[in-house]
């Protein structure tokens, strides 16, 4: 298997010297643009076995790849798709994915609407954060870019409402106002998590592992919706946000140890707030988002009793970049997430804090290549979702500490 | 012994006046059909940034680049306030979300005047010295 993904590797890096163009072609005397990109990762960690693969031996089992169409049918209205497909150890399975497909009617600068499967405007990055190509990182922040539940969230089945809107000396500001529906990734680190590992509330808060059950879950999804508002400030290069989410998730399905009865955790509330900010002068780059999602969700135990869990999550980051010359950028971000806020912040059960260091070679315009170390204190095990720290992967259990190597090859056109 | 470092300064002072440019080195072009005469530097912005897709008139428009060299340069720094490894950044998350098209870029001054007269509502820039024909000056206000 891991000459298979070499040799995907090597094809990956070579690949686009033979398509450096921009694939463009007409049809019905219009322009079609069609895009894509590619990328392979490898990951080593001296503890654990990290997003469910088997790093602790070191693992390529990090691909994948997306293509996309789009055409302006005429100066207003643009359609367009992408589909993807990825495979990260035990997820994505290469199941491809109708990634977005939407059309885009522009009624005016402040005003359009996008209808579909959209990719959702939440944050600094939120919509673009799978395009490893646009960032110094070879991983994303993972305390706010959870790349294994990215199916679950970077899109949803429905509307925007979107404009710009220039305020003179002011600056100008971007709105997104959005709602729909959660898409489910049946291949996603969600379900992955609550069909090999079971969580009820502990005690002191948050929720805690129960070994001894297992579930098969047959969907997931339920209504979101928010806003987001970027603010361009008169200040050069600084830009400041806010989001706001509101999510309505119902997971249902059967345990299957130690009984066969049906299993349902329904949301109370999942309110999700975000502040972000950025700053650009010259080649450099700062960065910093701030979110809390408090939620309350109630799940029925195999005996049926109705329990309730609240989980008042925190996350963020900063991160600094220099890009140096056209070929080399370095930059460094740490990255804090506190599982129940309420709760101990210094117990590894709670946290997950990354500190990173990064280095991005491009190799042209359009091929990269990225090295990072992640020195990671916590694996948060408490947390309804296991943001990469999986049991299962884990049969002896979750070490407090690990340094972890990832190096990522990537192309697009 | 002053001569050779008179000629040493003059060649690097040269040099970097070949390769560099300045707003006043640029000019911003339009297809004839576009109906103003003058745009403001946050329009001219807006245009190629593509979170504007009309010009005061109404007309549609959509933005022609060059692909490098100093004018390009020169135009993303002073206009768009970026480097042009930001602005393709800024341009791939457009495509790879499905909000925005890649522009048309071209590999000359002589390229982009011949695509911007022959395309409805484009706009584009070249450096000042680039002869015009078959297009509009714009003034950037």
């Amino acid at each position: 298997m891991q000459v298979k993904t070499i040799v995907l590797a090597a094809v990956l890096s070579t690949g686009p010297s033979l398509l450096h163009a921009q694939f463009d072609f007409r049809i019905d005397n219009r322009d079609i643009q069609v895009h894509s990109f590619a990328s392979q990762g490898f990951m080593y960690s001296n503890q654990n076995n990290y997003l469910t693969m088997d790093t602790s031996r070191g693992s390529f089992a990090l691909t994948d790849f997306a293509v996309n169409a789009s055409t302006a049918i005429t100066d207003r209205f643009r359609v367009g798709a992408q589909l993807y497909d990825y495979n990260m150890g035990l997820l994505g399975k290469f199941h491809p994915q109708l990634d977005w497909a939407y059309g885009d009617y522009k009624f005016k600068d402040w005003l359009g609407i996008r209808a579909g499967k959209v990719k959702t405007v939440q944050g600094l990055s939120h919509d673009v954060q799978d395009m490893e190509f646009l960032h110094t990182w070879a991983l994303m922040p993972q305390s706010v870019y959870p790349i294994d539940t990215r199916g679950d969230t970077i899109a949803h089945i429905g509307a925007d409402l979107y404009g710009d809107v220039p305020i003179k000396k002011l600056g100008s500001f971007s709105y997104t106002l959005f709602g729909g529906k959660r898409p489910n990734d049946a291949d996603g680190g969600y379900l992955y998590g609550v069909d090999t590992m079971s969580h009820v509330p502990a005690p002191q808060g948050g929720f805690m592992y129960i070994t001894g059950q297992t579930k098969d879950v047959t969907y997931y999804g339920g209504p979101v919706y928010g806003a987001d508002l970027h603010w361009a400030t008169p200040v050069k290069g600084l830009l400041l946000g806010a989001s706001y989410m509101v999510q309505d998730i119902t997971t249902t399905g059967h345990y299957t140890k130690p009984v066969v009865v049906p299993y349902k955790l329904t949301t109370v509330t999942d309110n999700a707030t975000e502040f972000y900010l950025e700053y650009v002068i010259r080649n450099l780059r700062f960065a910093g988002e701030y979110r809390s999602e408090p939620k309350i969700v109630q799940l029925n135990q195999p005996s049926g009793v109705l329990v309730q869990g609240f989980q008042d999550s925190r996350s963020g980051y900063v991160s600094l970049s220099y890009r140096f010359t056209k070929w080399l950028e370095l930059g460094s971000y740490h990255s804090r997430y506190v599982d129940n806020w309420p709760v101990t912040h210094s117990d590894p059960r709670n946290h997950i804090f990354d500190q990173v260091f990064a280095a991005r070679f491009d190799i042209n315009r359009y091929v990269d290549f990225k090295i990072e170390g992640h020195f990671i204190d916590g694996a948060a095990i408490d947390g309804v979702l296991d943001h990469g720290f999986y049991a299962a992967p884990n049969p002896n259990g979750l070490a407090p500490n690990m340094h972890m190597v990832v190096v990522r090859v990537g192309y697009h056109m | 012994m002053r001569h050779l470092q008179i000629f040493v300064i003059a060649t690097v002072v040269g040099i970097c006046a070949a390769v560099t440019a300045s707003a006043a080195d640029i000019k911003v072009i339009a297809n004839p059909n576009v109906g103003v005469s003058s745009v403001s530097a946050d329009e001219l912005k807006g245009v190629f940034l593509a979170t504007k897709s009309s010009l005061s008139d109404g007309s549609h428009v959509e933005p022609v680049l060059e692909k490098d060299g100093p004018v390009h340069e020169a135009f993303v720094k002073e206009y768009l306030g970026k480097t042009d490894s930001a602005l393709q950044t800024y341009y791939r998350s457009l495509v790879f979300t499905g909000k925005g098209s890649m522009p048309k870029t071209l590999a000359a001054d002589a390229e982009v005047v011949a695509y911007v007269a022959k395309t409805k509502g484009a706009v584009g820039y070249v450096s000042a010295a680039a002869s015009t024909a078959g297009v509009k000056t714009l003034e950037v206000r």
